[in-house]
């Protein structure tokens, strides 16, 4: 038995990283393909991530988003409901947070309470907006799928009114807010890396979500609805109290992620459309097996990829756009269980085969 | 304001915005129907926006643009049938992946042809399907504006909504195709291939799919715009959700939801002090409304039931 448990966490680690490697393999084909230049391109893709030290900072920096969405997925499909309100909520929590932080600009409030103030802001309007689709799917049955990105569009168009009539800044050309007051900025840390140090909060995130999802009742409940939610429902766990609760921490960690990108990167709010960090949270929670200890591992993986493309697209006139495939690829490889289902069957039988020839060596010594 | 004109024109509006959903609707009914709920109608419209803006530019012919934008619908259907049915993908995670993979590489692939990030308005040369005049219908003072002079794809909508009904309960490959929605298990136990019924319902979906995609990029406007689609595949697949996976209930559901639409872009052109922020999101509220108070409706219904077998029991 934990032999082919054992044989079943080589060949879905392997499996991540043929289905990454075949992914970037198109990438790269794709690049050499279209470009006039494909070595230089190539090398950009590849090294251009490390090339300075404002760069592997970038990397960090785009790595603490993809972290939060990414726990925010895990909960959503441990529990099997593919609520995608997280792209919404990430967009509308960074909204709300500008409008709080400029308008508590003028109290005089000390930055750690105002910093603490404006996470717990961002965390209620997750909390809120994800309630939403969770309790209309409990409720309702209605397609929490087609609900939570009808709710996105419209979040999308709320966050736009908010802007436009609440926190407009009228001396500045472009769409934008005022200016995001410097008690509420979350500083730069690691020197020349500029890092935002969002970082940190990201990490207590992930090390709490892991503690939740492996060390509490709560955890094993949650596991045991998305893995088998009739074997839940017949050792009588709470289904519907399980799935909600999950979704609103999931929508609480999206609604910090929006926070943390706000306050660190931003000197005002300018979002007008969708971010689209939910859905790339939703590539970094498959491709880390909902597990929370291995998103930051695929977070700054999606990162580098998306820097790669970033440099390339600054310097060769190459869209950037491509990185989308790439990652529906990804999400492609590593959720067919077909991919590789072969190779796995026969580890296992392999394994069974020689299990049973000891048995019966075992037997014929006896 | 509100004249005969105006609502003739206003009807008009209804029907023509009604067309890409009413395709939508048809192609979620099909996947509903043999029993998979089809998320990626979405990207596969995007898909075939796109091709047929391609094609028809290519060779010059708009109904090479029609055939490019099917075949790309098609390809897309084949595409989400190999990864879910043969790769044993889960559903719901492919269709996202796959809108996810057009909604980049339709992007992608207009740089690489154009040269544009945003549309192939000015690189492209824009072709239109052809709009229809019926003869003598336009006459008809009212019902004429409303119902004559539409695109050829709106006809065709409504003429699918037939044959999508036709084909489903009253041929042999209908019925097998519902028999395995229904319950696959006793379906494949009386000789039925699960799995090429599963194949079927996704081409056809593709070719629906085309359809809309064709009709958003060569008839509501002539160019390809990025996310054109703007969540119609979404709405289509609710105005289904909503029927319940009838054919023309889902019909009759996507001509509301046009409604709304129209409502939407009528009132913004019309200027009022009102943001238009909270009027672009009508047509999406209504999604939303219509979906709860339907199934509302629907579970309310079960508990009458359940509650008349308790008494008949007592």
């Amino acid at each position: 038995m934990s032999k082919t448990r054992r044989i079943e966490t080589t060949v879905e680690l392997v499996r991540i990283l043929v289905a990454v490697g075949i992914a970037y393999g198109i990438a790269l084909v794709t690049l050499i393909a279209i470009s006039d230049d494909p070595v230089y391109i190539i090398r950009q893709f590849l090294l251009g991530p490390f090339s300075s030290a404002r760069r592997i900072g970038s990397v960090i920096n785009l790595a603490i988003p993809f972290t939060f969405t990414g726990l925010c997925f895990c909960f959503m499909y441990a529990v099997n409901k593919f609520n995608l309100s997280g792209e919404g909520i990430f967009m509308f929590a960074g909204c709300i947070v500008s409008l709080a932080a400029i308008s508590l600009g003028g109290k005089g409030l000390p930055a750690p309470v105002m910093l603490l103030i404006l996470m717990a802001v961002g965390m209620a309007v997750g909390f809120v907006v994800s309630l939403i689709p969770a309790w209309l799917d409990v409720k309702f049955h209605a397609n929490i799928v087609v609900v939570s990105l009808m709710l996105n569009s419209m979040l999308a168009f709320l966050s736009v009114w908010v802007l436009k009539y609440f926190m407009r800044d009228p001396s500045i050309g472009s769409m934008g807010s005022f200016m995001i007051p410097d008690v509420a900025k979350l500083a730069l840390i690691f020197g020349k890396f500029r890092v935002q140090s969002g970082f940190f909060v990201a990490l207590i995130a992930v090390v709490f979500v892991a503690v939740l999802f492996f060390k509490t009742v709560f955890g094993y409940k949650m596991r045991i609805v998305g893995s088998n939610a009739n074997f839940a429902k017949a050792s009588g766990i709470n289904m519907t109290n399980t799935v909600i609760l999950a979704q609103l921490a999931g929508g609480m960690l999206a609604g910090l992620g929006g926070t943390c990108e706000i306050l660190g990167n931003y000197d005002r709010y300018k979002w007008v459309a969708g971010t689209q960090h939910g859905f790339d949270g939703l590539m970094v929670a498959v491709l880390a097996r909902k597990n929370p200890l291995l998103v930051p591992v695929a977070a700054i993986l999606l990162a580098y990829l998306r820097i790669g493309a970033d440099v390339v697209n600054s310097r060769g006139d190459i869209p950037i756009e491509f990185i989308t495939v790439i990652q529906g690829i990804v999400i492609l490889l590593v959720a067919a269980e077909e991919f590789m289902g072969r190779y796995k069957k026969r580890l296992i039988y392999k394994a069974a085969e020689e299990d049973m020839k000891e048995d019966r060596e075992h037997v014929c010594l006896h | 304001m509100f004249t005969l004109e105006w609502f003739g024109n206003f009807g008009y509006s209804v029907l023509r915005l009604s067309t890409p959903l009413i395709f939508v609707a048809l192609a979620a009914v099909i996947n509903q129907k043999a029993g998979m709920l089809n998320m990626a109608l979405e990207g596969m419209m995007l898909s075939a926006a796109l091709a047929g803006v391609v094609f028809a530019g290519f060779f010059g012919n708009v109904w090479a643009g029609l055939l490019g934008a099917v075949f790309f619908g098609i390809v897309a259907g084949g595409v989400l049938a190999v990864s879910s049915l043969s790769g044993k993908t889960d559903l719901y995670l492919t269709c996202i992946a796959f809108n996810l993979i057009a909604g980049g590489g339709t992007v992608f692939i207009m740089y690489m042809l154009t040269g544009e990030k945003a549309t192939t308005s000015a690189a492209v040369k824009a072709y239109a399907i052809p709009l229809v005049t019926i003869p003598l219908m336009d006459k008809i003072p009212f019902l004429g504006k409303i119902l004559s002079g539409h695109n050829l794809l709106t006809y065709l909508a409504f003429l699918s909504i037939y044959l999508v009904w036709f084909f489903l309960y009253r041929t042999r490959l209908g019925l097998r195709m519902r028999a395995v929605g229904e319950n696959p298990q006793a379906a494949s136990s009386v000789g039925i291939n699960v799995k090429k019924i599963g194949y079927l319902s996704f081409l056809i979906s593709g070719v629906l799919c085309g359809c809309a995609g064709a009709f958003m990029s060569m008839g509501w406007v002539n160019f390809f715009m990025k996310n054109m689609t703007n969540g119609r595949g979404y709405i289509g697949l609710s105005a289904m959700n909503i029927a319940g996976g009838n054919p023309v209930g889902a019909a009759v559901a996507a001509v509301f939801f046009g409604f709304s639409d129209a409502l939407a872009t009528m009132l913004k052109s019309q200027g009022t002090s009102f943001p238009t922020e909270f009027i672009e999101m009508i047509p999406y509220a209504a999604t939303v409304i219509a979906l709860v108070l339907i199934n509302m409706i629907r579970i309310n219904q079960k508990k009458q039931i359940e509650k008349g077998r308790k008494r008949e029991g007592v």
